[in-house]
C-alpha cells in the first residue's frame, strides 16, 4: 500500500486550510477579544474571593484560555466540508469509488484541514499574548510560559495526539454526513459538544470537584485540555501517564469503532443507494 | 455460473436484479415496500465497443450505472468488468474504469483542473511519465489549455465537463462509463465531447458504456443501443434496427402556390395533414417506396416543392417507449 495518496490529501486540505488568509487575521480578532473578556472576567473573579484555593491559579487559568483561543480551530466542530459538500451535491459516490482506504483518506484531509486552520491561528496568537503583550507592558495578562522545558516536550508530544484525535472525533462526523447526506446534523452535534467539553467555554480543571474525573475521562479532553495541563505543570489525577494515556485509549477505541461504523455505513450506502 | 464470458467482453451482466426496500410513511417504524429497480437484466459489451443504454426516468439505467461502478451490491445476479466483480474487488475494479456522472462532479472545486488532476495522479498511482502523457495528450483533445490552472469553481459548465472526462481517463482506463455527459452543454460542447468520444474508442479500443436523454449522443456514437424499461431490457440491437421495427415510416411534404388538389393515394400512403397551402403525407416505404409515391404523385397542377423525411430519433424512441408502455 502507498502513503501517496494519504499525503497528498493531507497536503491539498492543508493548502485550501491556508487558502483563507483573510479568515485567519479575522479569528485572530475575534479569538482576541473573547480570550480578553475572559480574562477580565477571571480576574474580578478571583480577585473578589482571594481565600478561595482554586484548582488553577489566576495566572494559569489565564494561559489556559489564550491556548484555548488559538487553539479553537483544532477542535471537531463538525464534518470536513469538503465532505458535507459532497453529501450535499451527491459527489460523495466519487469518495466510494477511489481505490484507496477511505478510513485513511478522509482522515488525513481531516487532519489537514484542522492544522492548516490551526497552525497560523495558533502560532499568531502565541506572539501577541506572549512575548508582545509583555513588551507593552500587559505581562501580568500574557501568555505565560510551560512550566518546564520536560512539560513543553511533553505538552507537545500530547499536542500532537491531540490533533490526531480531533480528526478522529471529526472522522465520526464525516460518516454522520456520509449516513446523512446533510453536513447539518454534524455541526449541530459537534459545536456543542466541542466547544463545551474540550474546556473551550470554561477550563475543565475550574469544574467542580464531583464532575471533574468525568470531564477528565470523556474524549474531548484529549484534545486541548490535557496538553494544557501538561503544559502548566498543573497535576492531572494520576499523572502525565494518565493524560497520556487516556489520549491513546481514545485514538484507539475511537478508530476501532469508527471503522467499524464506517464500514456499517458504506455498505448501506451500497446497499440502498447514495 | 452459466455460460463462461467470452475473452473479448468487457462487461458481462447476468440476470441482475437490484430490489430497494422503502419505508413507507416517513415514520421510521412505518411499513416496509419493495422496490424492483432492476428485473433481472442480461447484456454483455464487446471490448472496444460503445455502447448506448437508455430508457425513461426510473427505468433503472443508473441504479446499472451504480451495480457497475462498484458503488451498489446487486440483490442477484452475476456481472463481471474486466473480469473482476465490482462489489467484491472493489478496489482492484475501480482502478481500472473511469465514470463521469454528469450531474455530479469529481474534481475539487477549490483546486485548478491540473491540481485536480495530480491529485487523481496520486489517487491511482499513475506513474509521472505516464502522467505527463496522458495529461498532455487529454488537454489537447479536449481543449483545456486554456482552463488548467483555473479553479474547478470558475469553469462553465461545457468547460467542466470537458476537464471532468479528462479527470475520468487520467489512469487509462479500459472502460469509461458515461452517465448523461451531455446534460445542459450547448450545442459546440455536445459536439465536441461527442467527437472525443469516437475518438478514444477508435484510437484506443476503450469501451465505452453511454447513458443519456440526449438521441443525438446515441445517433452520433453508439453503434448498438440497449433499451431498459421497467427494470427489464426491451431491446439490444444496432439503432438502425430500431428504427425500422418501431417507425419505419416516411413523412412526404408537398407545398402549393395555391389550395392543394383533393388526391387519391395509394395503399401504404395516407394524408396526414393539410394546411392552406401545403400538405402531409404519411407512407411507410416497405408498401409504397417513395420513387413510386413520387411518380403516383407526378405533375400535380401547382406544386411548387416536396421533401421527404424520416421521423426524428426522439420520435422513435417516444413510440418504442409507448408502444413498451415504459
Amino acid at each position: 500500500m502507498s502513503l501517496r495518496p494519504y499525503l497528498t490529501a493531507f497536503g491539498l486540505q492543508w493548502k485550501i486550510g491556508l487558502r483563507y488568509r483573510i479568515a485567519v487575521v479575522a479569528g485572530l480578532v475575534a479569538q482576541m477579544w473573547f480570550g480578553a473578556v475572559t480574562l477580565m472576567a477571571y480576574a474580578s473573579v478571583y480577585h473578589a474571593a482571594p481565600d478561595v484555593q482554586a484548582p488553577l491559579s489566576l495566572r494559569q487559568a489565564m494561559t489556559y484560555t489564550w491556548i484555548q483561543q488559538s487553539l479553537f480551530t483544532l477542535l471537531p466542530l463538525g464534518c470536513l466540508p469538503a465532505i458535507g459538500d459532497a453529501a450535499r451535491t451527491g459527489a460523495i459516490v466519487y469518495d466510494l469509488m477511489r481505490p484507496v482506504d477511505m478510513w485513511n483518506w478522509w482522515l488525513s484531509a481531516s487532519l489537514a484541514r484542522l492544522l492548516g486552520n490551526a497552525v497560523p491561528r495558533a502560532v499568531l496568537l502565541a506572539c501577541v499574548a506572549g512575548p508582545l503583550a509583555m513588551l507593552v507592558g500587559l505581562g501580568a495578562w500574557s501568555l505565560a510560559g510551560p512550566a518546564s522545558l520536560i512539560s513543553a516536550a511533553l505538552a507537545l508530544l500530547s499536542i500532537t495526539l491531540g490533533a490526531l484525535l480531533s480528526a478522529t472525533i471529526v472522522m465520526w462526523w464525516n460518516i454522520l454526513t456520509a449516513r446523512t447526506l446533510s453536513p447539518l446534523g454534524s455541526y449541530a452535534v459537534g459545536t456543542p459538544l466541542a466547544v463545551l467539553l474540550s474546556g473551550m467555554l470554561l477550563p475543565l480543571p475550574l469544574y467542580p470537584d464531583w464532575i471533574r474525573p468525568f470531564l477528565l475521562a470523556q474524549p474531548f479532553a484529549g484534545i486541548t485540555d490535557i496538553p494544557i495541563r501538561i503544559y502548566l505543570g498543573t497535576p492531572i489525577p494520576g499523572g502525565v501517564t494518565t493524560g497520556l494515556g487516556l489520549q491513546i485509549f481514545w485514538l484507539t477505541a475511537l478508530t476501532f469503532l469508527g471503522r467499524l461504523w464506517m464500514r456499517q455505513t458504506v455498505n448501506r450506502l451500497e446497499v440502498q443507494g447514495a | 455460473m452459466q455460460t463462461p464470458p467470452s475473452r473479448s467482453d468487457a462487461i458481462t451482466v447476468s440476470s441482475l436484479r437490484k430490489t430497494y426496500r422503502i419505508r413507507e410513511g416517513g415514520s421510521w417504524r412505518g411499513k416496509t415496500r419493495d422496490i424492483v429497480a432492476l428485473d433481472g437484466i442480461s447484456f454483455s459489451v464487446p471490448k472496444g465497443q460503445i455502447a448506448g443504454f437508455i430508457g425513461p426516468n426510473g427505468a433503472g439505467k443508473s441504479t446499472a450505472i451504480k451495480i457497475l461502478s462498484g458503488i451498489l451490491r446487486p440483490t442477484s445476479g452475476e456481472v463481471q468488468v474486466n473480469g473482476l466483480v465490482p462489489w467484491t474487488n472493489r478496489i482492484a475494479h475501480v482502478a481500472r474504469i473511469g465514470v463521469v456522472f454528469g450531474q455530479r462532479t469529481q474534481l475539487w472545486w477549490d483546486l485548478s483542473v491540473s491540481e485536480g488532476l495530480a491529485l487523481l495522479r496520486d489517487i491511482y498511482g499513475v506513474e509521472p511519465e505516464r502522467f505527463a502523457r496522458n495529461r498532455a495528450r487529454l488537454a489537447d483533445a479536449l481543449d483545456l489549455g486554456e482552463i488548467m490552472d483555473q479553479s474547478v469553481r470558475q469553469l462553465s459548465l461545457g468547460q467542466r465537463m470537458r476537464a471532468e472526462i479528462a479527470a475520468s481517463l487520467i489512469h487509462d482506463p479500459d472502460i469509461l462509463i458515461l452517465d448523461e455527459p451531455t446534460i445542459g452543454l450547448d450545442a459546440p460542447s455536445k459536439l465536441a465531447v461527442r467527437a472525443f468520444v469516437h475518438e478514444l474508442c477508435r484510437d484506443r479500443g476503450t469501451t465505452v458504456l453511454l447513458t443519456t436523454h440526449d438521441m443525438h449522443d446515441i445517433e452520433a456514437l453508439a453503434e448498438r443501443v440497449i433499451v431498459i424499461g421497467h427494470g427489464r431490457i426491451l431491446a439490444d440491437s444496432p439503432f438502425e434496427d430500431l428504427r425500422t421495427t418501431t417507425l419505419s415510416e416516411r413523412i412526404l411534404e408537398l407545398d402549393f402556390h395555391d389550395t392543394p388538389p383533393a388526391l387519391t393515394l395509394p395503399a401504404g400512403a395516407h394524408e396526414t395533414a393539410r394546411e392552406l397551402h401545403s400538405l402531409t403525407i404519411t407512407f411507410d416505404p416497405r408498401q409504397i417506396p417513395a420513387p413510386a409515391l413520387v411518380a403516383h404523385i407526378g405533375h400535380l397542377p401547382g406544386l411548387d416543392d416536396l421533401r421527404i423525411s424520416r421521423p426524428s430519433i426522439d420520435e422513435i424512441i417516444t413510440r418504442f417507449y409507448a408502444d413498451h408502455a415504459a
